[in-house]
Protein backbone atom coordinates (compact mmCIF):
# COMPACT_ATOMS: atom_id res chain seq x y z
CA UNK A 1 0.00 0.00 0.00
CA UNK A 2 1.54 3.26 -1.10
CA UNK A 3 1.10 5.00 2.22
CA UNK A 4 3.11 2.36 4.03
CA UNK A 5 6.01 1.91 1.67
CA UNK A 6 7.97 4.97 2.69
CA UNK A 7 7.91 4.07 6.32
CA UNK A 8 10.57 1.41 6.09
CA UNK A 9 13.37 2.98 4.16
CA UNK A 10 15.44 5.17 6.40
CA UNK A 11 16.33 4.00 9.88
CA UNK A 12 19.01 1.57 8.69
CA UNK A 13 20.93 4.45 7.10
CA UNK A 14 21.74 6.40 10.19
CA UNK A 15 22.47 3.26 12.15
CA UNK A 16 24.84 1.86 9.54
CA UNK A 17 26.99 4.89 9.62
CA UNK A 18 26.83 5.28 13.34
CA UNK A 19 28.39 1.86 13.38
CA UNK A 20 31.02 3.02 10.93
CA UNK A 21 31.76 6.15 12.93
CA UNK A 22 32.10 4.13 16.11
CA UNK A 23 34.33 1.68 14.25
CA UNK A 24 36.68 4.40 13.02
CA UNK A 25 36.90 6.08 16.40
CA UNK A 26 37.06 2.87 18.37
CA UNK A 27 40.03 1.46 16.53
CA UNK A 28 41.96 4.65 17.12
CA UNK A 29 41.11 4.73 20.79
CA UNK A 30 42.18 1.12 21.14
CA UNK A 31 45.38 1.69 19.19
CA UNK A 32 46.30 4.84 21.03
CA UNK A 33 45.37 3.23 24.31
CA UNK A 34 48.17 0.72 23.98
CA UNK A 35 50.80 3.37 24.54
CA UNK A 36 48.70 5.84 26.53
CA UNK A 37 45.99 4.04 28.47
CA UNK A 38 44.84 7.26 30.09
CA UNK A 39 42.98 8.23 26.92
CA UNK A 40 40.36 5.52 27.35
CA UNK A 41 37.71 7.29 29.33
CA UNK A 42 37.86 10.80 27.92
CA UNK A 43 37.68 9.56 24.37
CA UNK A 44 34.54 7.62 25.00
CA UNK A 45 32.98 11.05 24.58
CA UNK A 46 33.68 10.74 20.86
CA UNK A 47 31.81 7.45 20.82
CA UNK A 48 28.92 9.18 22.52
CA UNK A 49 28.83 11.77 19.74
CA UNK A 50 28.45 8.94 17.24
CA UNK A 51 25.71 7.36 19.30
CA UNK A 52 23.79 10.63 19.34
CA UNK A 53 23.51 10.33 15.58
CA UNK A 54 21.82 6.95 15.95
CA UNK A 55 19.42 8.45 18.44
CA UNK A 56 18.44 11.10 15.90
CA UNK A 57 17.54 8.27 13.55
CA UNK A 58 15.47 6.54 16.20
CA UNK A 59 13.62 9.73 17.06
CA UNK A 60 12.78 10.33 13.43
CA UNK A 61 11.64 6.74 12.94
CA UNK A 62 9.32 6.97 15.88
CA UNK A 63 7.82 10.25 14.76
CA UNK A 64 7.36 9.10 11.18
CA UNK A 65 5.96 5.71 12.10
CA UNK A 66 3.32 7.39 14.20
CA UNK A 67 2.17 9.17 11.06
CA UNK A 68 1.74 6.03 8.98
CA UNK A 69 -1.76 4.62 9.03
CA UNK A 70 -3.80 2.31 6.83
CA UNK A 71 -6.12 3.97 4.36
CA UNK A 72 -8.61 2.12 2.20
CA UNK A 73 -10.65 2.94 -0.82
CA UNK A 74 -10.63 6.00 -3.01
CA UNK A 75 -8.83 8.11 -0.47
CA UNK A 76 -5.71 6.06 -1.11
CA UNK A 77 -4.93 8.17 -4.13
CA UNK A 78 -5.92 11.59 -2.94
CA UNK A 79 -3.46 14.44 -3.32
CA UNK A 80 -3.29 14.99 0.40
CA UNK A 81 -2.30 11.40 1.10
CA UNK A 82 0.28 11.42 -1.65
CA UNK A 83 1.77 14.57 -0.16
CA UNK A 84 1.95 13.00 3.28
CA UNK A 85 3.52 9.82 1.92
CA UNK A 86 6.16 11.75 -0.04
CA UNK A 87 6.95 13.85 3.01
CA UNK A 88 7.46 10.77 5.16
CA UNK A 89 9.72 9.19 2.54
CA UNK A 90 11.88 12.20 1.92
CA UNK A 91 12.20 13.25 5.50
CA UNK A 92 13.35 9.74 6.32
CA UNK A 93 15.89 9.64 3.53
CA UNK A 94 17.10 13.11 4.46
CA UNK A 95 17.65 12.34 8.13
CA UNK A 96 19.22 8.99 7.31
CA UNK A 97 21.70 10.25 4.76
CA UNK A 98 22.65 13.39 6.71
CA UNK A 99 23.33 11.37 9.83
CA UNK A 100 25.22 8.89 7.68
CA UNK A 101 27.80 11.45 6.60
CA UNK A 102 27.76 13.11 9.99
CA UNK A 103 28.61 9.79 11.63
CA UNK A 104 31.60 9.24 9.39
CA UNK A 105 32.83 12.78 9.95
CA UNK A 106 32.46 12.54 13.72
CA UNK A 107 34.28 9.21 13.61
CA UNK A 108 37.24 10.60 11.69
CA UNK A 109 37.50 13.62 13.96
CA UNK A 110 37.13 11.44 17.02
CA UNK A 111 39.94 9.21 15.89
CA UNK A 112 42.25 12.16 15.32
CA UNK A 113 41.20 13.51 18.73
CA UNK A 114 42.14 10.21 20.35
CA UNK A 115 45.55 10.12 18.70
CA UNK A 116 46.23 13.78 19.48
CA UNK A 117 45.16 13.18 23.06
CA UNK A 118 47.58 10.29 23.32
CA UNK A 119 50.39 12.59 22.23
CA UNK A 120 49.42 15.63 24.29
CA UNK A 121 46.55 15.77 26.80
CA UNK A 122 45.86 19.47 26.38
CA UNK A 123 44.82 18.95 22.79
CA UNK A 124 41.72 16.91 23.48
CA UNK A 125 39.41 19.82 24.22
CA UNK A 126 40.60 21.72 21.16
CA UNK A 127 39.98 18.86 18.78
CA UNK A 128 36.64 18.30 20.51
CA UNK A 129 35.53 21.68 19.19
CA UNK A 130 36.05 20.38 15.66
CA UNK A 131 34.03 17.29 16.54
CA UNK A 132 31.19 19.45 17.77
CA UNK A 133 31.12 21.20 14.38
CA UNK A 134 30.78 17.78 12.78
CA UNK A 135 27.96 16.62 15.00
CA UNK A 136 26.01 19.78 14.31
CA UNK A 137 25.51 18.45 10.77
CA UNK A 138 23.39 15.59 12.07
CA UNK A 139 21.36 18.06 14.07
CA UNK A 140 20.67 20.13 10.96
CA UNK A 141 19.47 17.00 9.20
CA UNK A 142 17.15 16.20 12.07
CA UNK A 143 15.73 19.72 12.10
CA UNK A 144 14.92 19.72 8.40
CA UNK A 145 13.55 16.18 8.58
CA UNK A 146 11.18 17.16 11.36
CA UNK A 147 10.23 20.34 9.52
CA UNK A 148 9.34 18.34 6.45
CA UNK A 149 7.42 15.67 8.31
CA UNK A 150 5.42 18.27 10.21
CA UNK A 151 4.46 19.85 6.90
CA UNK A 152 2.95 16.52 5.94
CA UNK A 153 0.00 16.49 8.24
CA UNK A 154 -1.90 13.28 8.69
CA UNK A 155 -3.29 10.71 6.33
CA UNK A 156 -6.98 11.35 5.89
CA UNK A 157 -9.61 8.84 4.95
CA UNK A 158 -11.51 11.55 3.11
CA UNK A 159 -10.43 12.10 -0.47
CA UNK B 1 -10.14 15.48 -6.23
CA UNK B 2 -9.65 17.12 -9.56
CA UNK B 3 -6.21 18.20 -10.58
CA UNK B 4 -5.08 19.65 -13.86
CA UNK B 5 -2.19 18.42 -15.92
CA UNK B 6 -0.05 21.20 -14.52
CA UNK B 7 -0.49 20.23 -10.87
CA UNK B 8 -0.07 16.47 -10.83
CA UNK B 9 -0.06 14.62 -7.57
CA UNK B 10 3.57 13.61 -7.82
CA UNK B 11 4.78 17.22 -8.07
CA UNK B 12 5.51 17.48 -4.31
CA UNK B 13 7.82 14.46 -4.71
CA UNK B 14 10.17 16.62 -6.76
CA UNK B 15 9.95 19.56 -4.41
CA UNK B 16 10.74 17.44 -1.40
CA UNK B 17 13.53 15.78 -3.32
CA UNK B 18 14.98 19.25 -3.75
CA UNK B 19 14.91 19.83 -0.01
CA UNK B 20 16.47 16.46 0.66
CA UNK B 21 19.22 16.80 -1.92
CA UNK B 22 20.09 20.31 -0.75
CA UNK B 23 20.58 19.14 2.80
CA UNK B 24 22.21 15.80 1.99
CA UNK B 25 24.80 17.08 -0.45
CA UNK B 26 25.46 20.16 1.66
CA UNK B 27 26.12 17.91 4.63
CA UNK B 28 28.39 15.68 2.57
CA UNK B 29 30.47 18.70 1.61
CA UNK B 30 30.54 20.08 5.13
CA UNK B 31 31.39 16.68 6.58
CA UNK B 32 34.26 16.14 4.16
CA UNK B 33 35.63 19.62 4.82
CA UNK B 34 35.42 19.23 8.58
CA UNK B 35 36.90 15.75 8.62
CA UNK B 36 39.78 16.44 6.27
CA UNK B 37 40.70 19.76 7.91
CA UNK B 38 40.30 18.15 11.32
CA UNK B 39 42.86 15.53 10.46
CA UNK B 40 45.30 18.25 9.46
CA UNK B 41 44.59 20.37 12.52
CA UNK B 42 45.00 17.46 14.90
CA UNK B 43 48.24 16.50 13.22
CA UNK B 44 49.57 20.03 13.50
CA UNK B 45 48.41 20.33 17.08
CA UNK B 46 50.65 17.52 18.18
CA UNK B 47 53.70 19.54 17.16
CA UNK B 48 52.50 23.14 17.56
CA UNK B 49 49.60 23.24 19.98
CA UNK B 50 49.73 27.03 20.12
CA UNK B 51 48.49 27.25 16.55
CA UNK B 52 45.12 25.81 17.40
CA UNK B 53 44.39 27.99 20.35
CA UNK B 54 46.16 30.33 22.69
CA UNK B 55 47.71 29.37 26.03
CA UNK B 56 49.71 26.33 25.18
CA UNK B 57 53.06 27.97 24.39
CA UNK B 58 54.25 27.33 27.94
CA UNK B 59 53.63 23.58 27.70
CA UNK B 60 56.77 21.59 28.58
CA UNK B 61 56.56 19.41 25.48
CA UNK B 62 56.73 22.33 23.11
CA UNK B 63 60.00 24.09 22.40
CA UNK B 64 59.75 27.84 22.69
CA UNK B 65 58.58 28.90 19.26
CA UNK B 66 57.09 32.18 20.33
CA UNK B 67 59.46 34.11 18.09
CA UNK B 68 57.82 32.71 14.99
CA UNK B 69 54.20 33.65 15.61
CA UNK B 70 52.85 36.22 17.99
CA UNK B 71 50.53 34.62 20.55
CA UNK B 72 48.07 37.48 20.25
CA UNK B 73 47.24 36.46 16.66
CA UNK B 74 47.05 32.72 17.06
CA UNK B 75 43.79 32.03 18.90
CA UNK B 76 41.47 29.80 16.87
CA UNK B 77 43.30 30.57 13.63
CA UNK B 78 43.55 26.98 12.53
CA UNK B 79 39.85 26.41 13.05
CA UNK B 80 38.97 28.63 10.09
CA UNK B 81 38.58 25.72 7.59
CA UNK B 82 36.27 23.94 10.04
CA UNK B 83 34.09 26.99 10.55
CA UNK B 84 33.87 27.56 6.80
CA UNK B 85 32.72 23.98 6.29
CA UNK B 86 30.04 24.48 8.88
CA UNK B 87 28.84 27.54 7.01
CA UNK B 88 28.21 25.37 3.95
CA UNK B 89 25.75 23.29 5.95
CA UNK B 90 24.05 26.51 7.01
CA UNK B 91 23.64 27.55 3.36
CA UNK B 92 21.92 24.24 2.69
CA UNK B 93 19.78 24.65 5.80
CA UNK B 94 18.59 28.09 4.74
CA UNK B 95 17.63 26.94 1.26
CA UNK B 96 15.85 23.86 2.65
CA UNK B 97 13.79 25.98 4.99
CA UNK B 98 12.90 28.37 2.17
CA UNK B 99 11.71 25.56 -0.05
CA UNK B 100 9.83 23.84 2.77
CA UNK B 101 7.99 27.06 3.46
CA UNK B 102 6.38 26.82 0.04
CA UNK B 103 5.29 23.21 0.36
CA UNK B 104 1.78 22.66 1.58
CA UNK B 105 -0.74 19.85 1.00
CA UNK B 106 -3.25 20.17 -1.85
CA UNK B 107 -6.23 21.74 -0.12
CA UNK B 108 -4.16 24.74 0.85
CA UNK B 109 -1.90 25.13 -2.13
CA UNK B 110 -1.94 23.77 -5.63
CA UNK B 111 1.64 22.73 -6.14
CA UNK B 112 2.40 22.73 -9.82
CA UNK B 113 4.94 20.63 -11.65
CA UNK B 114 6.74 23.85 -12.49
CA UNK B 115 7.18 24.58 -8.78
CA UNK B 116 8.37 21.06 -8.20
CA UNK B 117 11.00 21.19 -10.90
CA UNK B 118 12.23 24.58 -9.81
CA UNK B 119 12.58 23.48 -6.21
CA UNK B 120 14.38 20.34 -7.29
CA UNK B 121 16.82 22.32 -9.39
CA UNK B 122 17.33 24.82 -6.61
CA UNK B 123 18.04 22.10 -4.08
CA UNK B 124 20.42 20.29 -6.37
CA UNK B 125 22.30 23.46 -7.21
CA UNK B 126 22.91 24.49 -3.62
CA UNK B 127 23.62 20.93 -2.55
CA UNK B 128 26.07 19.99 -5.26
CA UNK B 129 27.93 23.29 -5.13
CA UNK B 130 28.11 22.89 -1.37
CA UNK B 131 29.61 19.45 -1.87
CA UNK B 132 32.20 20.85 -4.27
CA UNK B 133 33.02 23.72 -1.93
CA UNK B 134 33.34 21.36 1.00
CA UNK B 135 35.72 19.14 -0.91
CA UNK B 136 37.92 22.08 -1.83
CA UNK B 137 37.85 23.52 1.70
CA UNK B 138 38.83 20.13 3.07
CA UNK B 139 41.79 19.66 0.80
CA UNK B 140 43.01 23.25 1.14
CA UNK B 141 42.41 23.31 4.88
CA UNK B 142 44.36 20.13 5.44
CA UNK B 143 47.42 21.08 3.41
CA UNK B 144 47.18 24.75 4.38
CA UNK B 145 47.25 24.02 8.10
CA UNK B 146 50.20 21.71 7.68
CA UNK B 147 52.06 24.41 5.72
CA UNK B 148 51.08 27.01 8.30
CA UNK B 149 52.83 24.96 10.93
CA UNK B 150 56.10 25.42 9.12
CA UNK B 151 55.68 28.91 7.75
CA UNK B 152 53.32 31.23 9.52
CA UNK B 153 53.32 33.82 6.76
CA UNK B 154 51.38 31.46 4.58
CA UNK B 155 48.28 32.05 6.67
CA UNK B 156 46.91 34.89 4.57
CA UNK B 157 47.34 32.89 1.39
CA UNK B 158 45.56 29.91 2.92
CA UNK B 159 42.61 32.03 4.01
CA UNK B 160 42.33 33.59 0.56
CA UNK B 161 42.19 30.20 -1.10
CA UNK B 162 39.62 29.04 1.46
CA UNK B 163 37.47 32.05 0.74
CA UNK B 164 37.53 31.30 -2.97
CA UNK B 165 36.41 27.78 -2.21
CA UNK B 166 33.64 28.98 0.08
CA UNK B 167 32.37 31.29 -2.62
CA UNK B 168 31.51 28.25 -4.73
CA UNK B 169 28.95 27.32 -2.15
CA UNK B 170 27.70 30.88 -1.97
CA UNK B 171 27.16 31.00 -5.73
CA UNK B 172 25.04 27.90 -5.41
Amino acid sequence: MVSQEPARAWSPHSLIHTRRGIFITGTSILGGGVKAPRIRTKNLLSIVFCEVVAIYGVITSIILSSKVSAINGDALHSGNNYFAAFAIFWSGVLVGMCNLVCGISVGINGSSAALADAADPSLFVKILIIEIFSSVLGLFGLIIGLLLSSAAGDFSAIS
Amino acid sequence: MADSDLTPKFAPFLGMAGIAFAMIFGCIGAAYGTAKSGIGIAGVGVFRGDLIMKASSTHPLHPSTSTQSSPANTPLQSLIPVVMSGILAVYALVVSVLIAGNLKPPPQEHYSLFNGCIHLACGLSVGLTGMAAGYSIGVVGDSGVRAYMQQSRIFVGMVLILIFGEVLGLYG
